[in-house]
């Protein structure tokens, strides 16, 4: 597969090319007996530069989708395109280079690896992409280059996730997918973790899709969708886009 | 350094305490290995080149007169590169202050030049003046037994003449490198010494002018079938002359107990140091599975951030190879230092004069090869539970553990449980496997405990058997020459002699179509009562069938069985050649034997009533005026004492086993310690989640405590009658290894063994109760429940 592309197809500003296309994908998760359809025909495209913002209940499938366009997770049936390049139909390896090269995941428990700093947990990734900011660069972006030498277990949840971040981006990714990221955490925390989002975003023109549970969040996106029971229930422009700071929740 | 390496340095600092233990059973598997492997190739090494600078022959044969001029006919025989012959006899020696009988062997060197063959290494003085009779070289292990220096004297009684003897020089033989007297099994340099004397002088003192008694050979090829053709050639010429028999190398003693000990320490230096490293490997794969079930999360982000399945499954080999080379390292440096001790030890028993010490490269390599093995073995389902973690976990959090109530519960005895022992139960029975894996891993520290002391168990039962059973005599008396059976009575009448039974053997060869073995037929009377053949459940086995009786070794040497017929050349007298018929085989413990009922020995070599030995047995009291008269006896060319061989066997293995049981026994408490504290390590990350909660909501430290080490103590328990059954199927199976013609371990092992055994395991599993408990204690409630493992 060719998902591996790293020039950017020409666009036209009218109809830019999508970065993600989905076409009639579907998730069946099969448990024993019980078969959970976690996705039911979803047909989306994700633009250059796009805020998006997915929101929906618990268990409506915005982790699938997620999953499934960060190369984690593989559908059961449908089409999705990087840039042109089929993601359904690419194997281990392949996934695992289009991770490395394009995508950024911020994950809902930070997930960092315990026994390294906030330094190395970037390192981590920046030793194996390909131009990559320095590490020091991506801590500043989020604010924590103070705190390169501390561990996961000395710092807040806040300033846990924004080591997340600035491994999300440090990459300089293509994409940055964000699976409720302020989930566990509280209102101002939240914010300034929402904030270096949409820094990222808007400074370095990352293609970003973030689940939460929180509605507010919607006014700092381009783009609102709504998933429920697995389908895409609504897909709204935000006119009147506003920075994390403005929102109130 | 790389993030990833980062990280797998402090994972494993982290856990240092489970790396040690770990590192430590690796340890003393490798440790073992370069041992037993180091010291092999280092004997081998000595020996050959002992062997070669010192010429060591190639054929031996023993005769009662052979005039010189056979000499040449000897050479003549095609095949035959160098000959040697000798004159040598069995006396017994009179050494200042000692009163206990002290047997000798004095062995001729040329009055010119050195010998041709088995020459003799001059460690102190000097080389004998032809002119003068009375010197002699004496045998260095025995001159530093008896203290003696240059100048100083010991009296060999000849034909009942005390002959005095000044050590001139102190001596060293490839040929006697195992030094043991007559109906010895262990060196006992006190009671049996070597004198080389002037071929002149001792051919006079026995009437061997003209003429020697003792040939050695140096063949000019190594094949095997040029050493039979000189063998049967050599045997045909002395035929005439009272050949014994000629033997080729392997069979002569000192190389062939020398080649026993080197053949133990092969087998020694491959079954139990792959026990450790299948336990180490074992231990490994535990606490990998572990360490990868709680970083799942870590792993799934890993592979989200776009690191590959090789690499990380490489991050958790690492982690296995990091293990195992702190172990080899460790091992390899003390396996050196223990087979630089062993090596000090064979050199104190066996004296080279020298020692080739080989830090043999290939045994550490194969150490190295092996250890690696075993962390592959380690990592190998690690890495697949890796591979087969889906990223997308990463995204999720952790499901709770799926539970069930136990077993025990169901069956109805759920109400007499605590609340504590319910979650003991349902912990062990949730993951089954895990707990029977770690019962297995527990059981092989006990296991190993039982073969570190059963070792010395069977060595006591062997020495109650062939002492207090099989031989019963106090002392025994070994003749010149074959004498009337009368010599009994004499004996008989001396004071403080109790018993008398007379001992009597030929030398003959056994043969059965192309397999043939060299030994001497004992007579046994039907009713000897101090020298008996016992059987399986050492009751007496009576000899009233004419037939031969054979230790099984040496039965299966020759693949025969009870009922087959054997052919037995008899090396004396008409050396008469018959067929005769094995009617029994005896499992001796100690050395191998064939015996007869001494009426059919007697018809079969056609001799007369003579006898060559006798067994006493005495009044303690009268011992020592006992031996003054024995030595005193013209006929008398030796005397043994039992206390004394019993003694010498008994410091024998002192030195020798307890340091291989020491060695043993450190081991088996560390691959307890290692077992037992890893799982209860383990047992602690996976519920310190769970118990520091049950810690919130009001349980007391000492509830908490009791869950976790209730489940270490249920499955240590549930571990010891495995411990001690496979300790005993090992220590049999060791045996069996270890089972040589020098001697055959009984399978025994006392209920003080088990106790022991029990008591480590308990002992190791108090200490890591107590270093879990520690860590319990000092559980930061807010943190492990902050944390997501
Ligand atoms: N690995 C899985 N195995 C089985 N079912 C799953 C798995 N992952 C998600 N599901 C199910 O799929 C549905 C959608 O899940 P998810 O995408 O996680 O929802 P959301 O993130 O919107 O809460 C849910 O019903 C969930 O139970
Ligand atoms: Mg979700």
């Amino acid at each position: 597969m060719n998902v591996a592309v790293t020039t950017r197809a020409p666009t036209s500003p009218a109809h830019p090319a999508p970065v993600f296309a989905m076409r009639g994908v579907t998730k069946v998760y099969s448990m024993g007996e019980v078969q959970v359809h976690a996705l039911r025909g979803v047909d989306l495209d994700l633009h250059e530069g796009e805020f998006t913002v997915l929101l929906g209940p618990s268990g409506s499938g915005k982790s699938t989708l997620l999953n499934i366009l960060g190369g984690l997770d593989a559908a059961t049936a449908g089409r999705v395109t990087y840039r042109g390049g089929d993601l359904s139909e690419a194997g281990e390896r392949a996934l695992t280079r289009y991770r490395r090269r394009h995508v950024g995941f911020v994950f809902q428990f930070y997930n960092l690896i315990p026994s390294l700093t906030a330094h190395e947990n970037v390192a981590l990734v920046t030793e194996i992409a390909h131009d990559p900011l320095t590490p020091e660069e991506a801590l500043a972006l989020v604010g924590l280059e103070h705190r390169l030498d501390h561990f996961p277990s000395q710092m807040s949840g806040g300033e846990q996730q924004r080591v997340a971040i600035a491994r999300a981006i440090a990459k300089r990714p293509d994409v940055l997918l964000c699976d409720e990221p302020t989930g566990a955490l509280d209102i101002s925390t939240g914010i300034a973790v929402l904030e270096a989002i949409g820094k990222v975003n808007v400074d370095l023109g990352t293609t970003t899709a973030v689940i939460t549970h929180n509605a507010a969040i919607s006014a700092m996106a381009d783009r609102v969708i709504s998933l429920a029971d697995g389908q895409i229930a609504n897909d709204v422009r935000n006119g009147a886009k506003l920075p994390a700071s403005a929102i109130e929740w | 350094m790389r993030a990833l390496d980062r990280k797998l340095l402090r994972d494993l600092w982290n856990v240092r305490s489970q790396v040690l233990a770990i590192a430590l059973v690796v340890a003393s598997g490798i440790a073992l290995l370069v041992m037993s492997l180091g010291v092999f190739g280092s004997l081998s090494t000595t020996r050959e080149a002992y062997y070669a600078r010192y010429a060591f022959a190639d054929v031996f044969a023993g005769a009662r007169r052979v005039p010189n001029r056979v000499q040449e006919q000897i050479e003549a025989i095609p095949g035959v590169e160098k000959v040697q012959t000798r004159v040598v006899v069995g006396v017994t020696l009179d050494v200042e202050g000692v009163a206990e009988p002290v047997n000798g062997r004095l062995i001729s060197i040329p009055e010119r030049g050195r010998p041709v063959l088995n020459d003799v290494v001059l460690r102190r003085g000097r080389w004998l003046d032809p002119d003068r009779a009375e010197e002699a070289l004496v045998s260095e292990r025995f001159a530093e037994a008896h203290g003696l220096q240059l100048g100083d004297r010991v009296a060999a009684v000849i034909n009942g003449r005390r002959q005095p003897l000044e050590v001139v020089g102190i001596a060293l033989s490839p040929e006697f490198i195992y030094n043991i007297g007559p109906g010895e099994f262990f060196p006992d340099p006190l009671h049996f010494g070597l004198l080389w004397m002037s071929r002149r002088h001792l051919a006079t003192a026995f009437e061997m002018e003209g003429g020697f008694n003792d040939v050695a050979l140096a063949l000019t090829g190594a094949s095997a079938s040029t050493e039979r053709a000189v063998i049967t050639e050599l045997d045909r010429i002395l035929d005439a002359y009272g050949g014994l028999g000629a033997i080729p190398r392997s069979e002569q003693l000192s190389h062939w107990y020398l080649q026993n000990e080197l053949t133990q320490l092969q087998n020694m230096a491959f079954i139990v140091p792959m026990i450790f490293l299948g336990v180490a490997a074992f231990l490994l794969n535990v606490v990998l599975r572990r360490t990868i079930a709680v970083q799942r999360e870590q792993i799934a982000a890993l592979k989200a951030l776009g690191y590959s399945n090789a690499r990380l499954g490489l991050h958790y080999v690492q982690w296995a190879v990091a293990v195992v080379t702190l172990g080899s390292l460790i091992g390899i440096v003390a396996g050196l230092l223990l087979a630089n001790g062993m090596l000090g030890f064979y050199m104190e028993y066996f004296r080279f004069p020298f020692l080739t010490y080989e830090v043999s490269v290939p045994s550490i390599l194969i150490a190295i090869v092996v250890s690696l093995a075993a962390a592959a073995l380690g990592a190998m389902g690690a890495v697949r539970s890796v591979a087969s973690l889906p990223p997308a976990e990463a995204m999720r959090p952790a499901a709770p553990e799926s539970f069930r109530v136990s077993l025990f519960e169901r069956l109805g005895a759920g109400r007499w449980l605590t609340q504590p022992a319910r979650m003991v139960l349902r912990n062990l029975s949730r993951r089954p496997l895990r707990a029977a894996l770690s019962i297995v891993g527990i059981s092989f520290a006990g296991a190993i405990m039982v073969v570190g002391s059963a070792m010395m168990d069977s060595m006591d039962e062997l020495l109650e058997v062939q002492f207090n059973i099989i031989q019963r005599q106090d002392l025994s008396v070994s003749f010149f020459e074959p004498v009337e059976r009368s010599a009994v009575h004499e004996l008989a009448a001396l004071s403080g002699v109790m018993q008398v039974e007379p001992t009597s053997g030929v030398a003959a060869r056994l043969r059965n179509g192309h397999l043939q073995k060299q030994t001497a037929i004992q007579a046994l009377a039907p009713d000897a009562r101090l020298r008996r053949v016992v059987d399986v459940d050492y009751r007496a086995i009576q000899l009233d069938r004419p037939g031969l009786v054979l230790s099984t070794l040496l039965a299966e040497q020759l693949q025969v069985e009870a009922g087959d017929t054997l052919v037995v050349e008899v090396m004396e007298a008409a050396r008469p050649v018959r067929e005769v018929v094995l009617t029994d085989t005896v499992d001796d413990l100690l050395g191998v034997a064939a015996y007869m009922e001494e009426e059919s020995l007697r018809r079969l070599v056609r001799r007369d009533d003579t006898i060559s030995g006798a067994m006493l047995k005495i009044d303690s009291q009268a011992e020592e005026r006992l031996f003054g008269l024995l030595k005193a006896m013209p006929a008398v060319a030796g005397v043994t004492l039992r206390s004394a061989a019993l003694k010498n066997i008994r410091t024998y293995m002192l030195d020798n086993m307890s340091m291989v049981m020491g060695v043993n026994l450190l081991f088996a408490v560390i691959i307890a310690f290692g077992v037992i504290y890893n799982t209860a390590r383990i047992s602690l990350s996976e519920t310190s989640r769970e118990l520091a909660s049950l810690r919130v909501i009001g349980f007391t430290r000492a509830e908490i405590s009791s869950i976790l080490l209730g489940e270490l103590a249920l499955l240590t328990l549930a571990s010891i009658p495995l411990g001690l059954l496979l300790g005993y199927g090992m220590i049999a199976g060791a045996m069996s290894a270890f089972e040589s013609e020098l001697f055959r371990l009984p399978v025994v092992v006392e209920a003080n063994t088990f106790l022991v055994s029990a008591a480590t395991v308990l002992g190791s599993m108090a200490i890591s109760a107590w270093t879990v408990r520690r860590k319990l204690h000092d559980l930061d409630l807010v943190a492990v429940l902050k944390t997501r493992e």
